[in-house]
């Protein structure tokens, strides 16, 4: 319990990052937790690997948020799973966030190999 | 809501995870355990993700703090016998608190006017003749009334009416008003009407208003009575209004009548004899009305000589109400804050000693990631939970010592019928727990505050001693102490004035004497020969009950609330200055009076049958005034008047002083007295009193029937013996002698076993050490001695601080005191000695341990 504390910092650090990474996932369709960490794990080729502890908090707030909407149904396999999926106010949170990830990333990207530009 | 729904669907969906990644294992080809495992152990600590996850849902401050309720519970359940302390130490401190509360709550209740700050009493003052608070005469009353400063200025005299029902007539408090009275409470009757301008003159005064109560009880709540007729004091009444339940109540009035001003008292400054109360004109500031009213006064005192060196005083009514309850109250109030603080001192120093060894377990929650907060949270909430079931179980000990300080029916305290657990009283006590479980609770929060990880754990086998909290702790003994003492003294000056009270020789002899009051209404017997001659009958007729050895009457008891004063004066000596006047007590008897009340004869005669109304006009005084007027010379035989223009009595005899009662001994210290024969100077209104040689209230239903025989229109009321008499007139005495004592017992067992708690730890942290001094040869007596030496230090730390306090404190009690002064050094030194012999016992017993510690087996325990 007590150590719960040291998730949060975690949590906090990645937020806006792991949030933009969950939208982007659920633009293909509904999913849930288990599938949404091993596409994001694929899809960034093993290097991401999103802990549980960070996943669901953040599913859950998202949905308080009102960016996602949930449902029981069954897998493929047969297995109960709660299936997140976005909201048309989630989608519009997802553009505006990869838009700031873009401009972000292109500045940063600036920063990092000035080099480039000279060139 | 749905949260345990909500929970039930979070497992579920971690549960599925789980499942589906372990699935996705064994499609891969891993053996099934592996697949559990790895799932698992990649999953993580499910408990903890679903603690965060239940995070975002929101409102989990609420649930958190549910969260350490429950563990502190769980907590407490595991140390009963700590938890038990607690929760008693508790439960009689905030009951104590509660049931005080519920006595000021009541006694301090509002009148319930609108605008009460507008509305004032205003009283007559002077310095010089030591009148306060005097009441007003009809002149006064008019002109302060034409000064424009009241928008209604009422004059009101309280008293009883004789109410004739159906079967028997009955004696009910009530008070005449005149009719600005209720336009200056500004409260109308919610049947009928108040009383008309007219209706404040002679002649259309026949009209009455009842009291809610007194409608709901004699009347049984009847809306039609209005405009029906009673009977009060023998005339018919026509009944125009009945009050809400809400009315202010100035004393126990249940019935209205108008107060009308005959012609003579009209025209008379020196005929004082009611009070007045107004409301203050919109616009206008209490300052200003004072200053206007007083110089008015200023003006009347130059003018009338009955006026001089008068002046005037507006108070506001609802202080005017609480005044006589105030100090009482505040001793109360005091004494039990205290009782509180105390036992908050002693819990925190138990909960101080228990942190230590819990010391452990924080540093243990801190290193897994437990904030500072977090801990210093869950520490408080145990606290808070303990001082709430401690407030809970205070329920008990509060509603007896309601009980208690009700059965004590003390005028003092108004509204005692309000002294109940009601809704404001819980709001209190659960408000006090609270704030007892932060206060006590602050101690081990902030031991946790200051807990080093690394140091506790370092330290993981070794005890713990943090020389800051030994000092702590000392410090809560210096203030339990210190408290403790001015409790004591407290106690001891209330337990000394009592004693002083009940054993002060009254004058009289108080066994077998019975006592009841007949109040004849004014229209029956307005004849003063009528009054006369209807007393001499009731006496004569109840001298001859079986049973009664002496049947006489008074005007007025002595220690009565009605006293008769006049200004005494020698016919033989040119008249004093007005201030100057000495006041004496008067009072009619009846013959016989002396013998039934046992008072002695010290020279000439008691008063008898031959003094009659066509004899010579005589007197008997007591010592007092034979003293202080007659220093030298035997009074009897000598003449005195009353009042300039009253006729020269003839003194007869001289009898022994009586206790006149707390009020004038507070007032004045003494006054002479002087009594005037029935047959002379009749009064409507007298006080029957018998020696009987039976138990005096066998008497009483023969007494009732014997009046009842001569007039059914005039009851007897206040029928009460001597001796229950004598012990009324000390109840806020006694009440405060007896709650003040068991305050002080309780504070005491509370410091003894602080000390106790605070050496006993001393000697177990310093165990080894007393066993190597023991074993390098140290006699006995030297450990008993360093170890008691640390107890007296604290003792007379605290009992310095406690004397000083004691000598602030004890002053404000002065009025509640008698015969004892407030810094009696007795007292002072009596209260300490107990509390240094208590606080030695205290130490003794830890002492002794020490001395008995065997050094191999302290030095082998570590």
């Amino acid at each position: 319990m007590p150590t719960k504390d040291r998730y949060q910092n975690r949590v906090e650090l990645l937020q806006g990052t792991l949030d933009m990474l969950i939208l982007k996932t659920l633009q293909w369709g509904p999913q849930h937790g288990y599938g949404i960490i091993q596409a994001i794990r694929v899809s960034s080729s093993d290097v991401l690997q999103v802990e549980t502890g960070s996943l669901y908090p953040a599913l859950h707030r998202l949905e308080r948020q009102g960016w996602l909407a949930s449902e029981w149904k069954q897998t493929d396999s047969n297995q109960r799973a709660k299936f997140y999926r976005l909201t048309p106010a989630g989608r519009k949170q997802l553009a505006s966030e990869h838009q700031r990830w873009t401009m972000l990333s292109a500045a940063i990207a600036g920063i990092m190999s000035p080099q480039k530009e000279q060139s | 809501m749905n949260r345990r729904r909500r929970n039930r669907e979070l497992n579920e969906e971690l549960e599925a995870h789980l499942r589906m990644a372990e699935r996705d294992r064994l499609d891969r080809g891993q053996s099934p355990d592996d697949a559990h495992f790895d799932a698992l152990a990649e999953f993580g600590n499910k408990g903890l993700v679903q603690e965060v996850t239940r995070d975002m849902w929101g409102w989990t401050s609420v649930e958190r703090l549910l969260q350490d309720f429950r563990y502190g519970a769980r907590m407490l359940r595991r140390n009963p016998g700590f938890t038990i302390v607690v929760v008693l130490t508790l439960a009689l401190g905030i009951g104590a608190n509660t049931a005080i509360y519920s006595v000021i709550h009541a006694a301090l209740a509002p009148l319930g006017m609108p605008n009460a700050d507008r509305v004032v009493m205003v009283w007559t003052e002077n310095a010089k003749r030591n009148w306060h608070q005097f009441p007003a005469s009809v002149p006064d009353y008019r002109d302060w009334q034409s000064s424009g400063v009241f928008s209604s200025l009422a004059g009101v005299s309280d008293g009883g009416f004789n109410l004739r029902l159906a079967d028997r007539t009955e004696r009910i408090d009530g008070m005449s008003v005149t009719p600005e009275f209720f336009p200056a409470v500004a409260v109308a009757p919610h049947l009928g009407r108040a009383f008309l301008p007219e209706e404040g003159r002679a002649g259309h005064d026949q009209v009455a208003i009842l009291s809610d109560a007194l409608w709901r009880s004699h009347f049984a709540a009847n809306p039609n009575i209005v405009g029906s007729t009673i009977v009060v004091d023998g005339v018919s009444r026509a009944i125009v209004g009945i009050l809400p339940p809400s009315f202010p109540k100035f004393e126990k009035e249940e019935l209205y009548t108008p107060l009308v001003f005959t012609a003579d008292v009209a025209a008379d400054r020196g005929s004082r004899f009611f009070q007045v109360v107004g409301r203050l004109r919109d616009g206008i500031t209490l300052a200003a009305a004072q200053q206007r009213v007083a110089g008015i006064e200023r003006r009347l005192s130059k003018q009338y000589q009955e006026d001089t060196g008068h002046s005037v005083a507006l108070q506001p009514a609802e202080e005017a109400v609480v005044e006589d309850a105030r100090a009482l109250l505040a001793l109360l109030f005091g004494a039990v804050g205290f009782v509180l603080l105390i036992a908050c001192a002693n819990i925190a120093n138990l909960l101080l000693a228990r942190g230590t060894s819990r010391q452990k377990e924080m540093a243990l929650r801190a290193a897994l990631g437990a904030g500072r907060w977090r801990l210093c949270r869950q520490l408080l909430s145990e606290s808070v939970l303990l001082a709430l079931i401690g407030g809970a179980v205070a329920v008990v000990p509060s509603l007896l010592a309601m009980r208690f300080v009700t059965s004590f029916g003390i005028d003092e305290l108004r509204n005692a019928n309000l002294i109940a657990l009601n809704s404001s009283v819980l709001v209190f006590n659960l408000a006090l727990s609270f704030a007892t479980g932060i206060l006590f609770g602050l101690v081990p929060a902030w031991q946790a505050w200051k807990t080093n990880v690394g140091d506790t754990m370092r330290e993981a086998s070794r005890s713990y001693t943090g020389g800051t909290q030994h000092r702590l702790r000392g410090l809560f003994v210096i203030a339990e102490v210190a408290l403790t003492m001015v409790l004591l003294v407290g106690a001891g000056l209330m337990l000394r004035s009592f004693a002083h009270l009940r054993s002060a020789n009254p004058g009289y002899d108080v066994t077998n004497v019975l006592t009841m009051r007949v109040a004849l209404s004014d229209q029956q017997y307005a004849a003063p020969e009528k009054q006369a001659a209807f007393f001499e009958r009731v006496t004569r007729e109840a001298s001859a009950l079986p049973g009664v050895a002496t049947a006489s009457a008074i005007q007025d008891l002595p220690g009565s609330d009605n006293m008769h004063g006049s200004g005494l004066l020698r016919p033989d000596r040119p008249n004093p200055r007005p201030e100057d006047i000495r006041i004496e007590l008067t009072d009619c008897v009846m013959p016989g009076y002396f013998d039934a009340m046992r008072i002695p004869l010290v020279r000439g005669r008691y008063i008898n049958q031959a003094d009659t109304s066509s004899s010579t006009p005589v007197v008997v005084i007591d010592e007092y005034t034979a003293r202080v007027n007659w220093p030298n010379e035997d009074p009897v035989g000598k003449q005195l008047k009353f009042g300039t223009k009253k006729a020269p009595r003839r003194i007869v005899g001289i009898v022994g002083n009586v206790d006149q009662g707390i009020l004038v001994k507070l007032l004045k210290g003494q006054i002479g007295q002087a009594y005037t024969p029935a047959s002379q100077v009749p009064s409507p209104a007298m006080t029957l009193v018998l020696r009987t040689k039976l138990d005096p209230s066998s008497l009483i239903p023969a007494m009732r029937a014997l009046v009842r025989n001569i007039d059914i229109d005039q009851p007897v009321f206040e029928v009460q013996t001597l001796e229950s008499i004598r012990a009324t007139s000390r109840a806020p005495q006694q009440l405060a002698t007896s709650l003040l004592g068991s305050f002080a017992a309780l504070a005491l067992l509370l410091a003894a076993i602080g000390i106790y708690g605070v050496i006993a730890y001393a000697v177990g942290q310093r165990t080894r050490e007393f066993g190597v001094r023991i074993s390098l040869g140290a006699n006995r007596l030297d450990v008993l001695r360093l170890v008691v030496r640390q107890g007296i230090v604290f003792t007379s730390i605290g009992m310095l601080a406690g004397l000083a306090g004691a000598f602030a404190l004890t002053r404000l009690m002065s009025s509640l005191l008698s015969g004892v002064a407030a810094t009696d050094p007795l007292t002072f030194a009596a209260g300490a000695a107990l509390l240094a012999a208590a606080a030695l016992t205290a130490c003794l017993i830890p002492a002794f341990r020490a001395t008995r510690v065997d050094p191999v087996v302290a030095l082998r325990c570590e």
